[in-house]
């Protein structure tokens, strides 16, 4: 799975600012071809370390970067894996212990084996870095507790006691292996210690600071360093870097190095989405993953011989979520005369025409997923939220808000309400704009801000500066994850082990502010965070019906409102590669280098 | 017997030098079409920016049809939204040209103000002076610019106007001194000096209307390099977003995909074509300000 931060970046269509230039490919390749693309998850950097934990990073996964195993593109099942550097694994029903057999061919590029103690350094690593299941913190929910290198092959791990997070297996397979030889030494010897001290509620209170501060510093020092030479155990391994391209060629040690068909991976630069339009209109790439387009340049792009589009399910969806602290927004009768009021295909069609769809109704899951855990029967007994002006009008009356000509006024002055949207997200843009225009025209004076970039947003957004926002939500496959983005730390709940605890609005990056239960019809009085939170250690039968309740709640309540569910749109072109995945595949969120190592792109 | 009091009459020194100002304005623009064109050209500009947003109070016309050529009903197409880009183009020229010609005062002001007293006074306040102004100079405005949009965010035309001109009066000031330098050794100057005139007179009465010319053709200049950096700075995304903004239109012609295909090009050449516009008219004018306040340069 890709790192979350690189998720959101890639489902929103906004891409890193690195100079691109044209670069030179080695033509002694010709062989097995030269498979052309660009790397989903950032552009180039010539200054960017050899090393997977690294932002920037001259690492490629599926490429030069190998994980465990590889996420299947499931609408609901979280743990769906195909083999990645792991042969085979099994999970106790409790999700408690994960044993892992690594395939047993596999070699880094320099010869040597890929065994059991590189996983472990690569969980030492993956601590250092935090988050997950490797957060450094006692009791963290789902949290690796113990590792043990079982054989060269075989590796166990068992999650932290407190809780049975049914997303352990999806993080630890989701890791990225780095090899102990060119790690290990930059480690100290104790740092399993260290990490143990760190992680354990038992453990004195200074030393666990003291072991979490020594993890810290050693992360930030990890975390920029960068072996001279790659070592990989993918397919490809780094060739060479200019600011025009990064340049892999086959790694001859991949253990299933006859599936693999291009000699040399060249990865383009870009410095944002008309870069890539560019590359893809002239025939450059054979393959791009998502990649936000606008209408008029998808015909262009697929005009050009041999390019094509392939289409699946994306588990994202672009919402519009209110900050409750900004009355009146705190009051769910202005929330659903909003909802009313949004036009959701209007919008859809200007911000996101082509890799989007409206949204059917806000239920906290992309529709599909959504059908799949409510049945289609469940989703329509849900309020639709149909564009009704009408309705819109009856809900702000009750709501106490009156009109003064054509100007809707709450507390005898105009409500107004300013719509935040990050600069170069220019799909959210759009859609903020249509918005906005059809709530002025409604006599609501709106208007659209911009912040200066992503980061900016995010920060501020949980700041509370922001009355309104565009927010990722229904980030699946996991319904805890969908969930956690709506009744998560954004709006008061954290997880600490098999507990949850709300903080107040504006404390502990509780922006959203909403109410810590509240009375749905058919529901009685539900804790959203609650049930959020149950989600995580629950089995499907049981998250059935935590989802029947979270969506009835989600669609009652509207802390956000659902706009467009994303489409996973990719280009590719048939002109020198055949054998692409084809529509609604389940390897459509992974890169081109997984797919070749799962048997896809042959040379013509 | 009666006494009659003649009761004192203002000063019609000032109405005077107006009227005669803008006849002179007149006549010299009447001379040459390409000024009469300028100086239509730059008040076309000013009319719109003035009743601009009175015309467009809410919401813009809309189009179902997006990034729409021009046509019968949208003169200038229409941009991603569907809404009409002259309409868009007409509202946004408010901001634009507020906030040059604020810059553009501010920059004739501090500017003269510093180099008429730098060139006039010489020794210490000059040198102290010429330092600030280097200082000045040696700051790299757009990337300053750049740097200040980080904290501020310019959603007032004043804001931006104000921050333009306090960056950008150093070259004026420069040139300013070099001139006075110069006409403070004439003999006029000295004559007034010697009849024993105040400082503030000689400067203003004998120094200032003298370059003027050059003052005025720095202003109008001075306004397109503004209108070029404001709209420079909004196309680069780093300031808030308006949909009316000239910069902001360019940005999202872009975004959206009109370089690539060509569809929709009227949002992308509106707004460039009438900072083009704009520039054209304002250097037309020039030549209409230079013969104005130079006197030598009549033809009549």
């Amino acid at each position: 799975m890709r790192k979350p931060v690189v998720a959101v970046l890639t489902a929103a269509g906004t891409l890193a600012t690195v100079l691109a230039a044209a670069g030179c490919t080695d033509s002694s390749s010709a062989d097995g071809g030269v498979f052309t693309t660009i790397d989903g998850n950032h552009p180039i950097n010539v200054n960017a370390p050899i090393n997977p934990y690294n932002q920037a990073s001259n690492t490629f996964v599926g490429y030069n970067t190998m994980q465990l195993g590889w996420a299947k593109n499931s609408k609901t099942d979280p743990n769906a894996f195909y083999p990645g550097l792991a042969k085979s694994w099994t999970e106790t029903p409790d999700h408690l212990k994960l044993t892992v057999k690594l395939q047993p061919k596999a070699k880094w590029s320099d010869g040597k084996d890929v065994t059991a103690e590189d996983v472990k350094t690569s969980a030492a690593m993956s601590f250092t870095q935090g988050g997950g299941a490797f957060a450094v913190s006692p009791g963290a929910a789902g949290g690796l507790g113990d590792i043990k290198v079982v054989d060269s092959k075989t590796i166990e791990f068992d999650q932290a006691a407190g809780s049975a997070n049914n997303s352990f297996l999806r993080n630890i397979l989701s890791m990225n292996v780095i090899p102990k030889s060119v790690y290990g030494p930059q480690m100290p010897a104790d740092i399993w210690d260290t990490i143990k001290t760190a992680t354990d509620p038992k453990a004195a209170k200074a030393d666990q600071t003291k072991a979490q501060n020594t993890i810290t510093s050693l992360g930030k020092k990890l975390v920029d360093f960068g072996p001279k030479k790659d070592v990989s155990a993918g397919p490809f391994v780094l060739q060479r870097v200019n600011p025009g391209e990064a340049v892999l060629k086959k790694n001859t040690y991949f253990f299933d190095a006859d599936k693999i068909g291009p000699k040399q991976v060249v990865l383009k630069n870009y410095s944002g989405n008309e870069q890539i339009w560019n590359y893809l209109i002239a025939g450059q790439l054979d393959a791009a993953p998502y990649t936000s387009t606008p209408t008029n340049v998808v015909k262009k792009i697929v005009g050009h011989k041999g390019n094509g589009t392939v289409k699946g399910f994306s588990p994202v969806a672009a919402s519009l979520a209110f900050n409750q602290s900004y009355k009146p927004l705190d009051n769910v009768h202005v929330r659903r005369a909003l909802a009313y009021l949004i036009d959701r295909k209007l919008t859809t069609k200007i911000g996101e025409a082509e890799s989007g769809t409206a949204s059917q109704t806000t239920t906290g899951l992309v529709g599909d997923a959504a059908n799949a855990w409510l049945g289609a029967d469940g989703v329509n007994k849900l309020n639709p939220y149909a564009h009704d002006t009408a309705k819109a009008e009856k809900e702000l009356k009750t709501a106490g808000l009156t009109k003064s000509g054509k100007t809707w006024m709450y507390k005898g002055k105009p409500f107004t309400l300013n719509i935040q949207a990050p600069t170069g997200f220019s799909d959210w843009i759009a859609g903020s704009k249509s918005i906005s225009s059809q709530l002025t025209d409604f006599g609501i004076a709106s208007s659209v801000k911009t912040s200066a970039d992503y980061a900016t947003y995010l920060s501020e957004i949980a700041e509370g500066k922001y009355q309104v926002g565009f927010w990722l939500t229904a980030l699946g496959p996991s319904t805890y994850n969908a969930y956690a983005r709506l009744y998560g730390p954004s709006n008061g709940w954290t997880q600490f082990g098999a507990q949850v605890k709300h903080s107040a609005a504006g404390k502990d990056g509780n922006w959203m502010g909403g109410t810590e239960t509240a009375n749905v019809p058919g529901l009685g009085t539900v804790n959203p965070g609650d049930l959020t939170n149950q989600l995580s250690q629950a089995d499907e039968a049981k998250q059935k019906e935590l989802v029947g309740k979270l969506a009835r709640y989600s669609n009652d309540q509207l802390p956000a409102i659902q706009i467009w569910d994303y489409v996973n749109v990719q280009f590719t072109n048939t002109t020198r590669f055949t054998n692409f995945p084809k529509d609604d595949s389940d390897v459509l969120r992974l890169s081109p280098g997984v797919w070749m190592q799962l048997g896809y792109i042959k040379k013509k | 017997m009666s006494t009659t009091v003649e009761v004192p009459v203002a000063n019609p020194v000032v109405p005077a030098r107006r009227t005669r100002f803008l006849a002179n304005l007149w006549k010299v623009l009447r001379r040459k079409p390409s000024r009469m064109v300028g100086a239509f050209i730059v008040a076309l500009f000013v009319a719109l920016g003035i009743i601009g947003p009175w015309l467009y109070p809410e919401n813009l016309p809309k189009s179902a049809d997006l990034l729409a050529g021009p046509s019968l009903s949208h003169l200038l197409g229409t941009d991603f939204e569907g809404a009409d880009v002259l309409a868009e183009l007409i509202v946004g020229s408010r901001y634009v040209l507020t906030a040059a010609a604020v810059a553009a005062l501010v920059t004739v002001v501090v500017g003269v103000a510093v180099g008429l007293y730098a060139g006039y006074r010489r020794g210490r306040p000059d040198s102290a002076l010429m330092r600030i102004t280097d200082f000045v100079l040696t700051i790299p405005g757009f990337p300053l610019l750049l740097v200040l949009t980080t904290v501020w965010k310019f959603e007032s035309a004043l804001q931006m106007g104000l921050v333009l001109g306090l960056t950008g009066w150093g070259g004026l000031a420069r040139s300013v001194r070099s001139q006075t330098l110069s006409l403070r050794e004439r003999g006029f100057v000295e004559a007034a000096r010697g009849l024993g005139l105040s400082t503030p007179h000689v400067v203003t009465r004998e120094l200032l209307p003298n370059i003027a010319p050059y003052v005025a053709m720095n202003l109008l200049i001075g306004v397109t390099t503004f209108i070029y950096s404001q709209v420079g700075l909004f196309y680069l995304g780093v300031l808030p977003y308006n949909s009316t903004n000239w910069g902001v239109m360019i940005q999202l012609a872009v975004n959206n995909g009109v370089t690539q295909t060509g569809a929709g090009l009227s949002y992308l050449m509106a707004p460039l074509i009438a900072i083009l516009l704009l520039t054209l008219g304002v250097v037309l004018l020039v030549d209409a300000m230079d013969e104005v306040f130079n006197p030598r340069l009549r033809e009549d």
